[in-house]
């Protein structure tokens, strides 16, 4: 483009000055003589004055000298008149007066000025004309020119060669000029370039591309004019090309340790600019395809911001040669496409940045450190591709990356699938799907359904979100026995679980579901008893295709089992089958979806198999605790015999209270042994090593929990179980005493409902060991990771229910029907019921309310949340399911057991429900995820055991906020 | 309850399914019941028996649209046997008296009558010694120990379990035993006599197929194996234990049991340890192998019954029935001038279906449930009412406020009241304290108000199987408000 025009310079030297004389005379043409009537020695005159042109005069003043020092002055008013008389009396009679008028006009551009002599005579009017000048201010001018012409340079030519480059690759510029005076100056050229990097000398340049997209290069030459318009510009526009690789993960299942995780690249994968934002490369958005390494590279028409791979299913997985099961996208923030140019890594972890920054109104440089820090590595590293990264960080990143890609492919899913936003289990109010439909009580039923399908943009954070239960790093499920709300609230003997209650989030109506302890633990493994209603060992009646397969059996017969207390056989008259086989259950999933779990366990014996239970060891001999005043309830006297020797007692550790115990498929996986480790902090761990037993393994830590602490080496899903004395269960403990009790002061059995007023020495027990856990776990660099999200659930296996009331809920075996079963999904997706289970109709009928709290390491999340709808350890399952994203709400199916029991569908398989048949509540009967999302109806009075002494509730609670959120 | 059609059907299938008894293990409860028909072995009496004893699921309130399948569980072929020898009179030694003659299926399995015990013997003219318990609930009974967990889970270790007033026997199997061989009951003299009725039974053959072998040769293992049959008909049939009380709907969350306000006050007398703390071993709550809701806690308590001078047994006036003690059972033997702590202890029964039942307590001397209650009330208040007067002279007319519910219905002035007149002094520390019989002072205040009397009463009227909540809740009567 050429442009050019000429430019004079104007100096104005000076401005003169116009000097305008104009006639605005007076004249004789007033009233005439005025006849004065005063002093008869004086006399007055007479003025008259007029002024033309349309100018006129407010006031002039007047000042008047004469023979004898006569002075006088004053002023006339002539009120804007343009013609005017006035007499001034009272002038001694004499000779050689003169008289000075002044005056301007009222637009300030005249002034009008004039004087005459004149003689008085007594008492005569002596008439005085007075010539007035008026002077105009000036009004136009005219000037000299004096100046100097410089012709301006002109570009003839810019030219960018290659014109398209890789970012780091370089584009020679060129530029030719003239300037037709060669003056003032040599031409000098000026080079710019936006985004991207120059070196120049003088007509030619280097650029080199930065960031990928267009580049704007700039000339401008100057001839030396001083004006910056003289110099010439000229423009042009290159383009820098950008490639990459998408990465991927996957997941080997069968580790006998930590997941195995691989990396890879997907092949076949689009990549593009998603400039509409779909979540997809349409064709429009010119998609390039990513080579058989997952390599890619791309041109841009503008910028890079909206940067995806979109990965259809079936494209290849290079890290163990699978195909994708599903379509899922991978997208990079404009940051990192600008850091990384040809060397982006599309991937999972590049994708949470853009998830966070979205879901944070955060940068991207504020995420990626976010990132890395969350996983431990450097920010550098989370956009590294994994395949460059190894040893710890590569393991990081990818375990990272495999659980974020089910996640991101579960949003895809949801995108696709045309999911309404958000899932009908968090819609606020309630399901808005179950309002009118058929078998569900109308009144619990009530919220309108007005989602509208899912977004790109909502599928992203949802899949974060599932059912609204937000994503935690790790939760430590803390297990304590036997103790309904009554007997804990408020109580003295547990001031510091009543101080985490108030100052946590707790849910108010939480109950059991099953009696005694092995079936409310089998049930948080995996939301059913299967008709066990005992605490019987896990052999007990499994024959056939329910026979132990983790053989051979732990019993004593073992190599260095000789103490085994494990009964090889176990019939009961019932012949309830105790080893469950072949269901879903939390262990599986999420070791199947490259997470990890771990039971801690308190007080076993070292050596032995985790499979049974402990027993006695008379060579570990603790002494008994003593309580100081003011320590238990209350008390104003120690108690505690410090005399009495206490050996190790049998059955501290329990399999009935581990929740995969039961489970022939928690027992078979490869990571069984690996992921059950040991708890610290028991009575009788300072002489554990003392232990004659068992051979104590080499090297054995009786404290693994706080070694992985300090390690991280914590799993996702965590149950922590105190042994029966410190989680308030309660064993008879004796020992020997030279005076004194020979019982352990604090851990007799008392009962489930225990008043608060009476107590019991086993709660304050429990208090202190739960206060020593959280603490633990507070102090842990895990929780110190606010970048992770970690919880601490405190709740109790179950509570009482010894009153003649309702037992359970959500989920429960509501009723007494002989004929319930569990449900099995078809091959065409309907359930039908599985009558294979001995004793079914007598399981999960629960037992009664407990404390469940809930604390977090969110400095920013809500505290002091009460969450009032009424949830049992099936909800909870079903609250893990979808904190570790295990199932997914649109298939029933996919929830393990009696956590699919959702309202929605005991309505549609009544048929096979008929235990929830004639429900006066359906709400109350089904499982829904812990959210507080159901509004409770303002005239809906609680229904309680008297587990729980508060009054019953009326309506709504006090706020709807979820007591997992997380800020 | 099925509809008539429904009947008829059922008859059609059963005609088909018994002519395939042979070829089929499994055949269907309705087969079973037909086949009660179709072999006319007690006529007409014994289908309509069986269609009443077996109720129907209750029925849904008029806006569910939804019905489950009614899915009769299939009793099994030990379990059909078992209840042909139930209602069979030929095992009886008077050919009249079958177990369903004492244990009616319409009477919740209790007695028909009101006869503190029944009449039985080879010529059906002998009492027996004791009042005939309901057979319903007995599915999570255990066994018998001197020291049972308690099902509550907070009460101590103590006597519990077991079957009989006296927990005598550990199974329903070994508790059919009594009666059959018992001179006053069903009086067969011999196992084996049990057998050959069987034997010639129409059923015999059905017995045989049950047993899995020829039985006949072993008389004392086809004895077993009838004991098996009817203990696995109790306890595999729906009619011992239905669940099907009001109170069962409130405790299921189910549209119909939702307690009025009376029966509401009632639960709280019924729980509160300050007022008639029945739950205290009436025990409601969740408890042993899945059970809730059987009002026992399958404890024995000794609570000073007094003494049923009509019983013959008790014309002996040096005979009592201690319970635990003896002399029914023989392991905690009451000696003469010991102190036993088992003495005088009888099993707490369920509280289920006892509004409609007429005779109380294992001498069975009381006839009304609302007596029972009362004697709660003021067995230590008013002992005048309850126990005999020594030595007093009977007053020619009661005074208008001397009630009329006690067990003495003269009134006396003067002399002694013999109370805890069945149990020996010896044994009277076994007396349970707990509330509400404390032991207070005659002539102190009764723990229950006559308005906490009604509603006891009101709330265990919930306790009665097969209710059917009505179409419209009324909108008064003593149990509504």
């Amino acid at each position: 483009m050429r442009k050019s025009f000429s430019s004079v310079s104007i100096l104005a030297l000076a401005a003169l000055g116009a000097c305008v004389a104009l006639n605005a005379c007076s004249g004789p043409q007033g009233p005439g003589t005025n006849q004065g009537q005063g002093d008869e020695k004086s006399g007055t005159i007479g003025l008259q004055l007029q002024i033309g042109g349309g100018l006129s005069l407010n006031t002039v003043s007047y000042s008047i000298t004469g023979p004898g020092g006569f002075s006088r002055t004053g002023s006339l008013d002539l009120s804007s008149a343009t013609a005017f008389s006035a007499t001034i009396g009272g002038i001694p009679a004499g000779n050689g007066y003169s008289i000075t008028l002044t005056g301007t006009t009222t637009d300030g551009s005249t002034t009008c000025g004039g004087s005459a002599t004149f003689n008085v005579a007594a008492r005569a009017s002596t008439k005085v004309v007075v010539a007035l000048d008026c002077h105009q201010a000036p009004r136009t001018g005219s000037i000299n020119v004096n100046g100097s012409i410089n012709i301006c340079p002109q570009i003839d030519e810019l030219s960018a060669n290659p014109d398209t480059v890789a970012v780091g690759s370089s584009i020679a510029l060129t530029g030719v000029a003239h300037d037709a005076d060669n003056a003032p100056s040599s031409l000098s050229y000026q080079w710019t370039a936006s985004p991207g990097t120059l070196t120049t000398t003088g007509s030619t340049a280097t650029f080199t591309c930065t960031a990928p997209g267009s580049a704007t290069i700039t000339l401008s030459v100057s001839d030396g004019d001083t004006n910056p318009t003289c110099a010439d510009v000229l423009t042009t526009t290159v383009n820098c090309t950008a490639g990459g690789t998408v990465a991927s993960a996957a997941f080997i299942p069968g580790s006998t340790t930590e997941p195995l995780l691989k990396a890879g690249h997907f092949a076949g994968a689009k990549v593009c600019v998603d400039a509409n934002n779909n979540g997809k490369c349409d064709a429009a958005e010119n998609p390039v395809t990513t080579d058989a390494n997952g390599k890619f590279a791309i041109s841009f028409s503008g910028s890079a911001a909206g940067l995806i791979a979109d990965i259809p299913a079936g494209a290849s997985n290079t890290a163990d040669g699978s195909m994708n099961p599903s379509r899922i996208v991978f997208r990079a923030a404009l940051g990192q496409v600008s850091e990384q140019g040809t060397g982006i890594v599309l991937s999972p972890l590049s994708t949470e940045i853009v998830r966070l920054t979205e879901a944070n109104g955060t940068d991207y440089a504020t995420e990626k450190a976010n990132l890395g820090t969350r996983i431990g590595v450097t920010g550098a590293q989370v956009i590294t591709d994994p395949n460059l990264l190894v040893d710890g960080p590569q393991n990081a990143a990818l375990r990272e990356a495999n659980i974020l890609s089910n996640r991101f492919r579960y949003a895809i899913t949801k995108l696709d699938r045309g999911d309404k936003f958000p899932d009908s289990l968090a819609v606020p109010g309630g399901n808005p799907e179950l309002t009118g439909l058929a078998g569900v009580t109308p009144a619990t039923a009530t919220t309108v359904d007005t989602r509208a399908p899912i977004t790109f943009a909502q599928a992203e954070q949802a899949a974060f979100n599932v059912e609204d239960v937000p994503r935690y790093d790790s939760i430590f499920i803390v297990m304590l026995e036997n103790k309904s709300t009554q007997a804990m609230l408020g109580s003295r003997f547990a001031p510091k679980i009543n101080g985490y209650l108030a100052a946590g989030n707790n849910f108010a109506s939480y109950y059991a579901t099953g009696n005694p302890s092995e079936p409310n633990y089998l049930a948080l493994g995996a939301a059913d008893d299967f008709g066990i209603t005992d605490d019987s060992q896990w052999n007990c009646d499994a024959t056939g295709a329910n026979a132990p397969q983790d053989l051979p059996l732990p019993d004593k017969t073992q190599p260095g089992l000789g103490k085994s207390p494990f009964a090889a056989t176990c019939t009961q008259a019932a012949a309830v089958n105790h080893n469950i086989t072949g269901k879903p259950n939390l262990f599986n999933a999420v070791s199947a979806n490259g997470m990890t779990w771990r039971t801690y366990n308190e007080s076993m014996n070292p050596g032995q198999d985790v499979r049974t239970d402990s027993v006695t060891d008379p060579a570990v001999v603790a002494p008994d605790h003593v309580y100081a005043v003011g320590t238990i309830g209350g008390n104003t006297a120690a108690v505690g015999n410090p005399l009495l020797s206490l050996p190790m007692p049998a059955g501290l550790y329990k399999t009935k209270h581990h929740p995969g115990m039961g489970y022939q498929n928690v027992r078979s996986a490869p990571e069984f042994k690996y992921s059950n480790r040991t708890l610290g902090g028991g009575q009788w761990d300072p002489f554990l090593l003392a232990s004659s037993d068992y051979a104590i393994p080499a090297g054995y830590d009786i404290d693994q929990f706080s070694t992985d602490l300090a390690s991280g080496n914590t799993g996702n899903l965590n149950f922590v179980i105190p042994d029966q004395c410190d989680d308030m269960h309660g064993i008879g403990v004796t020992g020997t005493a030279s005076s004194g009790s020979t019982t352990a002061i604090d851990c007799s059995s008392i009962g489930n409902n225990q008043p608060v007023a009476t107590g019991g020495n086993i709660i304050t027990r429990g208090d202190n060991y739960v206060d020593f856990l959280v603490k633990k776990i507070q102090a842990s660099a895990l929780w110190q990771n606010q970048q992770k999200k970690v919880a601490i659930v405190l709740m109790f296996d179950e509570g009482n229910a010894t009153a003649p009331d309702i037992n359970s809920c959500c989920g429960w075996k509501a009723g007494k029907t002989a004929t319930d079963a569990p449900l099995v999904q078809n091959p065409d997706g309907t359930f039908s019921q599985d009558l294979s289970v001995n004793n079914y109709k007598n399981g999960n009928q629960g037992h009664g309310k407990s404390l469940f709290i809930v604390l977090n390491n969110q400095p920013s999340a809500p505290k002091g949340i009460a969450d009032n709808d009424v949830y049992s350890h099936f909800s909870f399952v079903r609250t893990l399911q979808d904190m570790f994203l295990l199932s997914d709400p649109a298939k029933d199916g996919s929830y393990m057991n009696r956590s699919k029991y959702t309202e929605k569908f005991i309505a549609q398989n009544i048929l096979n429900l008929p235990e929830y048949a004639g429900s006066a509540d359906t709400h109350y009967d089904a499982v829904r995820p812990m959210n507080h999302k159901y509004v409770i109806p303002a005239t809906y009075v609680q229904k309680g055991t008297l587990d729980d002494t508060r009054p019953l509730q009326v309506g709504a609670d006090a706020n709807q906020t979820n007591v997992w959120a997380v800020k | 309850m099925k509809s008539a059609s429904e009947q008829v059907s059922a008859a059609r299938q059963g005609k088909v399914a018994r002519l395939s008894l042979r070829r089929f293990a499994a055949v269907s409860e309705r087969a079973a019941q037909a086949a009660c028909l179709g072999f006319s072995l007690l006529g007409a009496a014994c289908e309509e028996r069986v269609a009443r004893g077996v109720p129907g699921p209750a029925k849904p309130a008029a806006h569910e649209q939804t019905v489950p399948r009614a899915h009769a569980p299939e009793l099994s072929l030990l379990a059909r046997v078992g209840k042909r020898l139930f209602f069979d009179p030929n095992l009886s030694a008077s050919g009249k008296m079958s177990c369903a003659t004492c244990h009616d299926p319409d009477h919740a399995y209790g007695p028909t009558n009101d006869l503190a015990v029944q009449l039985g013997g080879p010529r059906g003219d002998q009492a027996g010694g004791r009042a005939v318990p309901s057979l319903r609930y007995k599915e999570y009974t255990p066994p018998y120990a001197d020291l049972l967990d308690n099902p509550d889970g907070m009460s101590a270790p103590g006597p519990g379990g077991g079957f009989a007033w006296d927990g005598r026997v550990d199974t329903l199997a070994e508790q059919a035993k009594l009666p059959l061989l018992s001179p006053v009951e069903m009086a067969n003299k011999t196992p084996d006599e049990v057998v050959l009725k069987i034997r010639a039974a129409s059923y015999a053959v059905e017995f045989e197929r049950a047993v899995g072998h020829e039985p006949w040769g072993d008389p004392a293992a086809a004895f077993r194996a009838a004991l098996a049959a009817l203990q696995a008909f109790q306890l595999e049939d729906p009619s011992f234990h239905p669940y099907t009380s009001k109170f069962d709907l409130h405790a299921s969350n189910k549209l119909g049991g939702e307690f009025t306000l009376a029966e509401q006050r009632g639960l709280k007398v019924f729980a509160d340890p300050k007022l008639g703390n029945c739950a205290s071993c009436h025990f409601t709550g969740a408890g042993l192998s899945g059970s809730s809701g059987l009002f026992t806690d399958f404890s024995y308590e000794a609570i000073g019954v007094p003494r049923n001078a009509a019983l013959p047994s008790n014309q002996d006036a040096s005979y009592f029935d201690l319970g635990v003690c003896g002399p029914l059972r023989a392991d905690h033997p009451a000696l003469v001038d010991a102190p036993n702590t088992f003495c005088g202890m009888f099993k707490t029964p369920t509280l289920r279906n006892t509004t409609n039942r007429r005779v109380f307590f294992h001498n069975g001397v009381m006839h009304s449930l609302e007596q029972v209650v009362r004697f709660y009330n003021t067995r230590d208040t008013r002992p005048e009412l309850w126990y005999p007067n020594l030595g007093g002279t009977p007053k020619p007319k009661n005074d208008a406020n001397f009630p009329s519910y006690g067990l003495v219905t003269r009134q006396y002035v003067g002399g002694t009241t013999q109370k805890y007149d069945d149990l020996p002094a010896r044994h009277r520390h076994n007396i349970d304290p707990q509330m509400p019989l404390d032991g207070r002072k005659p002539g102190s205040k009764e723990p229950l108000s006559e308005q906490n009397i009604t509603d006891l009463l009101c709330f265990l009227n919930t306790l009665n199987d097969d209710y059917t909540p009505p179409a419209t809740p009324p909108s008064n009567g003593p149990c509504v408000h």
